[in-house]
């Protein structure tokens, strides 16, 4: 009781003390907004991965055929949902006059691809549809669709780093031509002109829908076309349907490690059955989750935000130095009320502990305040940051930059928790030496009349 | 002269001041060496981008491009200011390797070797033709082939140390070269087939230290991407000139120079029948031509700046509990300088002085650290790579060298004018309340 009776005597009549607890609160803020931005973006990046890649890709050394039965295997098992084949190339695109830009194709079966993917909300025309997606075209339904990302048509605006949606929406139906191609004669030495050629191809498609992710590597760099189609034009002497890369989405619950046993066990089947068991293609291909594919990127942007961590947490380390600056001074200034209180029979420890329990007050209360301010800002980052751009004409976020179109704003607890702790540990140590000299305190020398 | 030995005084006998030194000595420590860090990162960006784009560029918005531009360059290379000029096609490509079923979309570059090499930095950039890159796109394998010139990370591969298996001779590859030629008027060319190929012939590579260009960006003899791109036929059009000054020239008045002369140009062009292509050409200076990937890193320059300014907050904090201390501690002190005479300006002085002496004392212990710790940066990081395989940077994601470790005399000085700035604002409210003080209430018997 006499503690907390100090501690608020202290608190009301030392208004310096808020000082110490406005520098915890700051150095609480700043670091759980570092903490939450950084892990926004790593989930954020994850999240992107397996609503655009599923939960599970199958990448062999090359590609092969036959995947529907691959895929009609992969599918009775019970950690597998469901799966889709996809057939990637390169390729030039020529959007309109003076518009030409270069792409990533990736073949798709549509309604496949749904299943296993967050696809159909990308989909700017078709997302609030009935039914699956599918590449007709409405105005001309014998052309060939194909989906295009919103920011090859057009980059977002310079100032707001807004898609215009309308003009997205004028390319629908209009004719794009494709460039793309593939080696087809494999004969001869690289460097002989009889060798092996690149075989250009040209496919003339129409826009069936824009695909707007809000990641703008996919925005900008990829464009959809059926699958079979693909094939047709880069292979067209092959008739068993050819896949490069396999999506799989696996059941509710099912186990990720066990999962990726049970696939390479059917992809090693499939490959002895379908495709003479090529020991290439058993040995070399690569099942992985998505989001372990990524891992090497989101290690990286770990390691920076663990660097970043690290240098302001060694700043705010002046927190220590303030609290213990200000408790010292309390102490110094109120060694006549220590001696009462330990001539009244307090013992050296128990002083010791009003201080250092109104550290930890302080550090509670900075923390609490640095929570609330952190989420604050954390959740509004968004609204701040236009906030700067109307203010200052700066525009510190943009989606060619920072890949996504809206900065992350989730409040990571498991960074802010250590963080609280730790600044409540802070405080708590530097109210140590000032503690230690409030317990030395010897009551017969301060309190002595002359 | 009191004044000083009053605050040297405090100095050397409050050990509490000690604590203000030592925040501030951490607060320089660590922004002097993260400023140098990211100042010397973005410096090094900024000098990449002007030595790939030169001094000025003139460039059309659209692939298109622009014609008559043989008669402008002649005008720029008849005016003073201008050392050189080269003039550049670009447009998007399907760049294939023969023998191999694997291709990837890039961006192509027509130029003339040496009239780019002398307008940019390009020449330095190569690797085997480094000395003599008027035979850049000669393959020294083959020397009647075609060659081109690839970003580096189309050539070769990186290892853990950002270091590139280089070979004594480019290989003996080629590449297909496929991309649309388009009309004056933007449409693709009608009657032959809609896309142009030709192979090309790794002659070079070119490390721009630019991530991406050297990943995504091929260079081709200027003639052949002219005729790849359509560009070649009826008046001749381009994409962009790559303009350097003369050394004496400075950047704004070169490149107002040269925006007069394409609007003269411009009037004198204006009744030919593709004059309407010039109106979307402009006249920009290298850094607004690049200023979207320049203006992305200078932005997390400032707002590290402004992150360190809020943590600076607390080292202001610091300073004003320090001097509160220290001045009703000395209140009496500050009664007898009152009482002899000492006005209130002089009293603010004495601890304006003092919070001055702080932050610099602060400064040189903090820029001391800094600098040693910079010295070392590189080999710290190579030992915890040895030991412990952590890199900074993963030097095969990052296109960074070392970490720079050159100290700018501008960004420390802003760091120490910053330091010494808190200090006096921290010192500000104590030496108000100081002033306050009634020497005749301070220096009562039953106060002494």
């Amino acid at each position: 009781m006499l503690k907390l009776f100090l501690w608020l005597r202290y608190l009301r009549k030392r208004k310096i003390v808020f000082l110490s607890i406005a520098a915890v609160a700051l150095s609480v803020s700043l670091l759980i907004v570092v903490a939450s931005l950084f892990t926004g973006f790593i989930d954020a990046y994850e999240r992107i991965a397996v609503e655009f890649m599923g939960d599970v890709v199958l990448q062999p050394p090359k590609k092969f055929s036959n995947y529907p039965q691959f895929i009609e295997r992969l599918e009775r098992l019970e950690a597998v949902d469901t799966a889709t084949a996809i057939l990637t190339a390169h390729g030039v695109l020529y959007l309109g006059k003076g518009n030409v830009c270069a792409v990533s194709i990736h073949g798709i079966d549509a309604a496949g691809a749904v299943k296993v993917t967050n696809f159909k909300n990308s989909l700017l025309e078709q997302k609030d549809l009935p039914g699956e997606p599918s590449f007709v075209v409405a105005s001309d339904a014998d052309a060939i669709g194909a989906f295009l990302g919103i920011a090859a048509i057009k980059e977002p605006d310079e100032q707001t780093d807004e898609y215009d949606f309308n003009d997205a929406k004028e390319m629908l139906g209009k004719q794009i031509v494709l460039t793309t191609g593939s080696v087809t004669e494999q004969k001869g030495s690289p460097s002989d002109d009889s060798g092996p050629r690149f075989i250009r191809k040209v496919m003339k498609l129409k826009v069936a829908d824009v695909v707007f992710t809000g990641f703008y590597d996919i925005d900008k760099n990829y464009f959809f076309v059926p699958i079979e189609e693909l094939q047709k034009t880069l292979y067209p002497d092959i008739e068993e349907p050819l896949a490069e890369i396999v999506q799989i989405k696996l059941s509710r619950g099912a186990n990720a490690e066990s999962a990726l046993v049970q696939i390479r066990g059917v992809w090693q089947a499939f490959v002895d059955d379908y495709l003479g068991g090529d020991p290439y293609l058993k040995g070399y291909a690569e099942i992985v989750t998505s989001v372990e594919m990524q891992s090497r990127y989101t290690a990286e942007i770990r390691k920076q935000m663990g660097l970043l961590l690290v240098i302001f947490g060694v700043v705010s380390g002046s927190v220590v130095v303030l609290v213990f600056c200000i408790f010292y001074m309390i102490v110094t200034t109120k060694r006549k009320d220590i001696a009462i209180i330990k001539s009244c029979g307090t013992g050296s420890g128990a002083v010791a502990w009003i201080f250092i329990g109104f550290g930890v007050c302080v550090g509670i209360i900075g923390s609490g305040i640095g929570v609330v301010l952190g989420c604050v800002i954390t959740k509004n980052i968004n609204i701040i940051e236009g906030w700067i751009r109307i203010a200052f004409g700066l525009k510190l976020w943009k989606s060619s930059v920072y890949l996504f179109s809206k900065i992350p704003n989730e409040i990571n607890w498991l960074w802010a928790v250590p963080i609280v702790l730790i600044a409540i540990a802070a405080a708590a140590v530097g109210t140590l030496v000032p503690a230690i000299v409030a317990a030395w305190t010897k009551p017969v020398e301060i309190l002595r009349y002359e | 002269m009191y004044k000083l030995i009053l605050a040297t005084r405090y100095l050397l006998k409050r050990r509490m001041t000690y604590f203000a030194v030592l925040a501030v000595a951490l607060c320089v420590f660590i922004v002097v060496v993260v400023m140098t860090v990211m100042t010397g990162l973005v410096g090094d960006f900024k000098e990449k981008n002007h030595r790939f784009a030169g001094d000025c560029v003139v460039a059309s918005e659209s692939l298109v491009g622009f014609a008559y531009y043989e008669d402008f360059v002649k005008k720029l290379e008849g005016s003073e200011f201008v050392d050189s000029v080269s003039e550049v096609i670009k447009s998007y490509a399907l760049l294939s390797p023969r023998g191999r079923d694997v291709s990837r979309g890039v961006e192509i570059m027509g130029v003339d070797p040496v009239k780019h090499s002398r307008a940019t930095g390009f020449g330095d950039t190569l690797y085997y033709r480094k000395n003599d890159v008027s035979k850049a796109f000669v393959p020294s394998y083959d020397v009647n082939l075609p060659g081109c010139v690839l970003g580096i990370d189309l050539a070769l591969q990186r290892d853990s140390n950002s270091r590139y298996a280089y070979d004594s001779s480019p290989g003996h590859v080629g590449f297909a070269v496929s991309c649309f030629p388009l009309t004056a008027r933007g449409a693709l060319v009608l009657g032959t087939a809609p896309v142009n190929t030709k192979t090309f012939y790794y002659s070079d590579h070119s490390q721009s230290g630019l991530a991406r260009v050297d990943d995504s960006l091929i260079y081709l003899p200027f003639d052949e991407a002219q005729a790849l791109c359509g560009m070649d036929g009826g008046a001749k059009r381009i994409n962009a000139i790559h303009i350097k000054f003369k050394s004496d020239v400075k950047l704004g008045v070169g490149c107002d120079e040269v925006r007069r002369l394409w609007e003269l140009f411009k009037g004198e062009k204006a009744d030919e029948s593709q004059a309407y292509l010039l109106d979307a050409v402009t006249v920009q200076s290298w850094l607004v031509h690049r200023r979207s990937l320049i203006a992305a890193m200078e932005k997390e320059e400032t707002m590290m700046g402004a992150m360190f300014g809020f943590v600076g907050i607390v080292v202001v904090f610091i300073v004003l509990v320090v001097f509160y201390m220290l001045i009703s501690h000395k209140s009496k002190d500050i009664g007898v300088l009152r009482s002899v005479g000492a006005s209130s300006i002089d009293i603010i002085e004495l601890f304006a002085g003092f919070a001055a002496m702080v932050g610099l004392i602060g400064s040189c212990f903090g820029v001391l650290g800094g600098w040693q710790f910079l010295l070392r940066i590189n080999k710290i990081e190579g030992w915890l790579f040895e030991r412990f395989g952590y890199q900074v940077w993963d030097r095969t994601m990052f296109a960074i060298g070392d970490i720079p470790s050159k100290i700018s005399p501008k960004v420390l000085a802003v760091i120490v004018v910053s330091a010494v700035a808190a200090c006096l604002i921290g010192a500000l409210v104590p030496s108000w309340q100081a002033v306050r003080l009634k020497p005749v209430e301070t220096l009562q018997v039953n106060q002494l």
